[in-house]
Order: C-alpha cells, then sequence, then structure tokens
C-alpha cells in the first residue's frame, strides 16, 4: 500500500446560513502521493478553491477529514503552501522583503533570508526589481514573487490556486514553463487548480476532473507524457490531444448541466 | 489676383498663425512651468500686500486693519521680545501634550476596539456623544476641572485630537485585507504577528491621515483654552493685544500662529511621504471626518 502525503477522505463543505445552505463539496475521496503534481479542473464554482481552503486550514470540512502524513489537518499549517490567484503581496513591503516574509515569520536572520530571497529572485528573473514596491511590478511579476514566497520556506505540500488566470496567454505559457523547470528540480508535492484544460495537462502527474456543483471528483487520469516537457510545444503531443479531447466531453458536459433551462 | 499672389497671402496667412501658435505655446509652457507658478505667486502677494498697504487709510482704517509694514515692524519687535518666547513656548509645550496625549490615545485605543468587537460594540453610540459635544463647550469645564494652568489647555486640545486619530485607527485596523492576513497565518504567522506585521502597516495610511487631520486642532484647542482663562501663552498675547485695540500686535500674533501651523504642517507631509513611499498614487490617504 502507498502511503500517500495527503488524505482527503469523504469531505463536504455547506456553506450559509440563516436558512440557505449551498453545498459546495459533496463527500469528496482523493488521495496524493508524495512528490506528486495534481492538477484539478473543474466548471466555475465547482467548489475547487473550497477544496484547497480545506487542505489550507484555513477553512474546516463541514463532514469527513482531511490527512497530512497521517495527521488530522485541524488549522493552518506551515507544512502546506497557499499560493492564492491574487498576489497578495504586501504593498508596504519590497519584491525581497515580501519574498523573504516567511522566513522573517520563522526568525530567520536578515542577512541569511535576504540572501535566500535574492537567490529565489534570481531563479524567476526579477534581478533588479528586489527594491521595488509591488504597484510597480506588472503582473506577471508579481504571480512570480506570490509563488517564489512560498517556494522560499519549502513547505512539503503547495497548493495553488490559478496562480496565473489573471495573466495574459504569453506571460502565462512562460511562468508555466518556469514553474515545471523549478518543480523539475524539488520535486515538492503540488495541487493546482485551474479551469485551463491545456494548463492542467500539461502541468500535471494525474488530472482530477471535478463535477459542477456541488463538486465531487468525476474523473482522475494520469498524464502519461514523460518529463521534463517542454509546455510550449505540449499541444502537438498525441497523448495530450486525447487526453484533452475526453476531458473536454466531461467537462463540457458539466459546463452545460450548470447552465439552467437550455434550450 | 493671380495664383502666386493668393498663395503669397496664404503663406503670410500662415505665417502669422504659427507665430500667433508659437506665442500661445510658449504662454501655455510658461503657465505650467514651476517658474511661471512662482511668479504668479509672487505677483499675487505683491498685490495684495499693495492693496492692503495703499488702501489703509483710503478704502478701510488702518486703526482696524494695520498696515503690513507695521505688522512687519511689530514681528520684528516680537522676535526680540523674551516675553514673547515664554508665551511662544509655553503654547508649544501645551499644543505637543495635548496632541501626543490626544493621538497616543486615540491610536492605542482605535487598536484596542478594533481588536475586541464586543466592547467596541458596546461602547459605540457613547463614543459617538461624546464626539458631538461641541469640544468649545467642553472648554470651561476642562478649566474647573484642570485649572487655569497649562493641564486645561492640554485637555481640550487632547480631547479635540483623540478622536480623530482614534476613528481614522479604528476604520484603519477594520478595513485590513483578510486575505493579507490569511496569507500571513499560511506562512506561519502567530496572532501577534499578524498583528504587528499585516494590520498596523497596512492600517498606518489611515492612522497618519488621522494624525494630519487631527494636528490644527491641536493649536486651535490650545488657542482657544488660552483665551478663555490664562495668563501665558500665544493665545493669551492675541486677546491681550485685541483686547486693548492693539491689531497690529493681534495679527502679528495670527501671522505667527499661521507660521507655526504651516511648518508643522509641512513636516508631518514630509514624513509621510517618506513612510508611505509604498503607496501607488499621490499623498492622498483615506478620510473619515469625525
Amino acid at each position: 500500500m502507498s502511503n500517500p502525503i495527503l488524505r482527503i477522505d469523504g469531505v463536504t463543505k455547506n456553506f450559509g446560513g440563516h436558512g440557505v445552505s449551498v453545498e459546495a463539496l459533496s463527500r469528496t475521496d482523493f488521495n496524493i502521493e508524495r512528490g506528486e503534481f495534481v492538477t484539478l479542473v473543474g466548471p466555475s464554482g465547482c467548489g475547487k478553491s473550497t477544496l484547497l481552503n480545506l487542505v489550507s486550514g484555513l477553512v474546516e470540512p463541514s463532514e469527513g477529514t482531511i490527512w497530512y502524513d497521517g495527521r488530522r489537518i485541524t488549522g493552518v499549517n506551515r507544512q502546506i503552501g497557499y499560493v492564492t490567484q491574487q498576489h497578495n503581496l504586501f504593498p508596504w513591503r519590497t519584491l525581497r522583503d515580501n519574498v523573504a516574509f516567511p522566513l522573517e515569520l520563522a526568525g530567520v536572520p536578515l542577512r541569511e533570508r535576504n540572501a535566500q530571497a535574492d537567490r529565489w529572485i534570481k531563479r524567476v528573473g526579477l534581478v533588479g526589481f528586489e527594491e521595488a514596491y509591488p504597484h510597480q511590478l506588472s503582473g506577471g511579476m508579481r504571480q512570480r514573487a506570490n509563488i517564489v514566497r512560498t517556494l522560499i520556506y519549502e513547505p512539503p505540500i503547495i497548493l495553488m490556486d490559478e496562480p496565473f488566470g489573471p495573466l495574459d496567454a504569453q506571460t502565462r505559457v512562460s511562468l508555466q514553463a518556469l514553474l515545471l523547470s523549478i518543480w523539475e528540480s524539488q520535486r515538492s508535492t503540488v495541487l493546482f487548480v485551474t479551469h485551463d484544460l491545456t494548463e492542467a495537462i500539461g502541468l500535471a502527474d494525474r488530472v482530477a476532473l471535478m463535477s459542477a456543483r456541488p463538486g465531487r471528483m468525476i474523473r482522475v487520469d494520469t498524464v502519461k507524457i514523460p518529463r521534463p516537457r517542454n509546455i510550449f510545444f505540449i499541444h502537438q503531443n498525441p497523448e495530450f490531444r486525447e487526453l484533452h479531447d475526453n476531458l473536454w466531453k466531461d467537462l463540457a458536459a458539466q459546463i452545460h448541466d450548470g447552465v439552467p433551462d437550455q434550450q | 489676383m493671380t495664383v502666386s499672389q493668393t498663395n503669397n497671402e496664404r503663406s503670410m496667412e500662415d505665417a502669422r498663425a504659427s507665430i500667433k501658435a508659437r506665442r500661445a505655446a510658449r504662454l501655455n509652457a510658461f503657465g505650467t512651468s514651476a517658474f511661471g507658478v512662482a511668479v504668479g505667486r509672487a505677483v499675487l502677494v505683491v498685490v495684495l500686500l499693495g492693496i492692503w498697504q495703499f488702501g489703509a487709510g483710503w478704502l478701510f482704517d488702518p486703526f482696524y486693519f494695520g498696515t503690513p509694514l507695521a505688522v512687519f515692524e511689530q514681528l520684528l519687535k516680537e522676535i526680540v521680545d523674551a516675553g514673547f518666547y515664554h508665551d511662544l513656548g509655553v503654547t508649544a509645550v501645551e499644543m505637543l501634550a495635548g496632541f501626543g496625549i490626544g493621538a497616543g490615545g486615540g491610536i492605542v485605543l482605535g487598536v484596542l476596539l478594533a481588536r475586541w468587537t464586543y466592547v467596541a460594540n458596546v461602547v459605540d453610540p457613547f463614543l459617538l456623544a461624546l464626539n458631538s459635544i461641541p469640544r468649545i463647550a467642553l472648554a470651561p469645564m476642562l478649566i474647573v476641572w484642570f485649572g487655569i494652568d497649562m493641564a486645561s489647555k492640554i485637555f481640550l486640545s487632547a480631547t479635540l485630537v483623540f478622536f480623530i486619530t482614534f476613528f481614522n485607527t479604528l476604520a484603519g485596523i477594520r478595513s485590513v485585507d483578510q486575505a493579507l492576513c490569511d496569507v500571513a497565518r499560511v506562512q506561519g504567522a502567530t496572532d501577534w504577528q499578524i498583528f504587528t506585521k499585516v494590520m498596523l502597516p497596512s492600517a498606518s495610511v489611515w492612522i497618519m491621515t488621522g494624525i494630519k487631520m487631527s494636528l490644527p486642532f491641536a493649536l486651535v484647542g490650545v488657542i482657544i483654552g488660552e483665551f478663555l482663562v490664562s495668563s501665558q501663552g500665544l493665545g493669551y498675547r492675541l486677546n491681550a493685544y485685541s483686547t486693548s485695540y492693539n491689531t497690529v500686535g493681534a495679527l502679528s500674533m495670527i501671522i505667527i500662529m499661521m507660521v507655526i501651523m504651516m511648518v508643522l504642517t509641512s513636516a508631518v507631509d514630509r514624513l509621510e511621504a517618506r513612510l508611505m513611499r509604498w503607496r501607488p498614487t499621490g499623498r492622498a490617504g483615506p478620510t473619515v471626518q469625525p
């Protein structure tokens, strides 16, 4: 038997109150292996982000349990990093101070944390912007900073909630390539939410497809495309095309179901 | 008329138009340059002071309005007078103490109540009620409670400053983006770290605005207090001059107060620009009128 780093066990999440209750996530089971890159796709509002909030410990499940490495997740946990869709950089901190922030929290001495931050800044091509404030950076630069400040404290699991969602298509592909190259050298466990199938297949070891609300896993596919991958030309890969077609059929059906009174 | 003549006239017209356009552009450039603005200001000052100086005795009675030269002479007399420096010192101490107590109390209580929602809900209407008291009406009571010395002026000044900084701090802490707190928490921040490293810096824009808005009121409180009952301070001096119909003396005091306020305001502006250099645009912060 394998020993998954993350076990999602019959998790349900209801939102609401005042007599109105919305089931965002319904009896979801899912396991993630150590070092795996899993992407989560599904129609908007299917509870993908809810699942990440639950795993991060920011939100508690209504039913069921989430296990990290055999321990029950009951609150936020430095073992689990979270890259949000909005960059959420601190506007009053420079790029370097934003990236070094998690180390500052942990009491790493100034000199050492700055050196580490600068290494990561260099790695994602932001040299020269160490002293810049977030409002002086482009959207792509901010998102790189957002990713790097999670990588810097090396949480074993990294959750990513559509980190490239707000970016233009070209910036997005180049950041996907950057993420892949970093991940291939580091191999932390990643759970990555997206609504973009190309991104989902291109990055992942496994793609999990969720149903429209209430969210549930409807299929999980293993992506057999060998690594390292060239994300720029992934669409030419026959394996990619086949999986894309299959997933798109099921995803389209979910999107269709979500629209009331079609015809 | 031949074709060439028409052409000629047309080119003359063009030339005239272009000269006009160039002249307009030059005027425009002057109007937007720092030098042009400075010249405009100098002209305005000269014109206004000229009207005041030369209109005296003709447009208005210098007994009531003085003249710029007389006020200037008076100012020269003041700045070599030991009594003036004593009064200036008294007012400065009262103002700084009032501002310090008011702003310090406002910020501390604002932070506490922002964190302590239950107490904030309980005391909310009472704070509103207290803030609704015209502070000037409180002045006689403050004199009864704290005496006619500096303490009553300090407290009058502090009550004016307190509510402005208090409400700004409260609003600032309450408007902190929850997402930023969540990010810090996920990265392992303790509650105290979230407070000091996320909430306070985030609220600093509002707190700074509170400080800027309340600063002039610190002086207002002191001067009014000194008006009512006192034997020292710039307000006392102003009052002494005006009640003896020494309008030139009174005007010179008003100018001194104006200069004090301008110096303080620009110092705070500079401090703000330095502390808030991470902000995207301008210097305008959020404002909450108490």
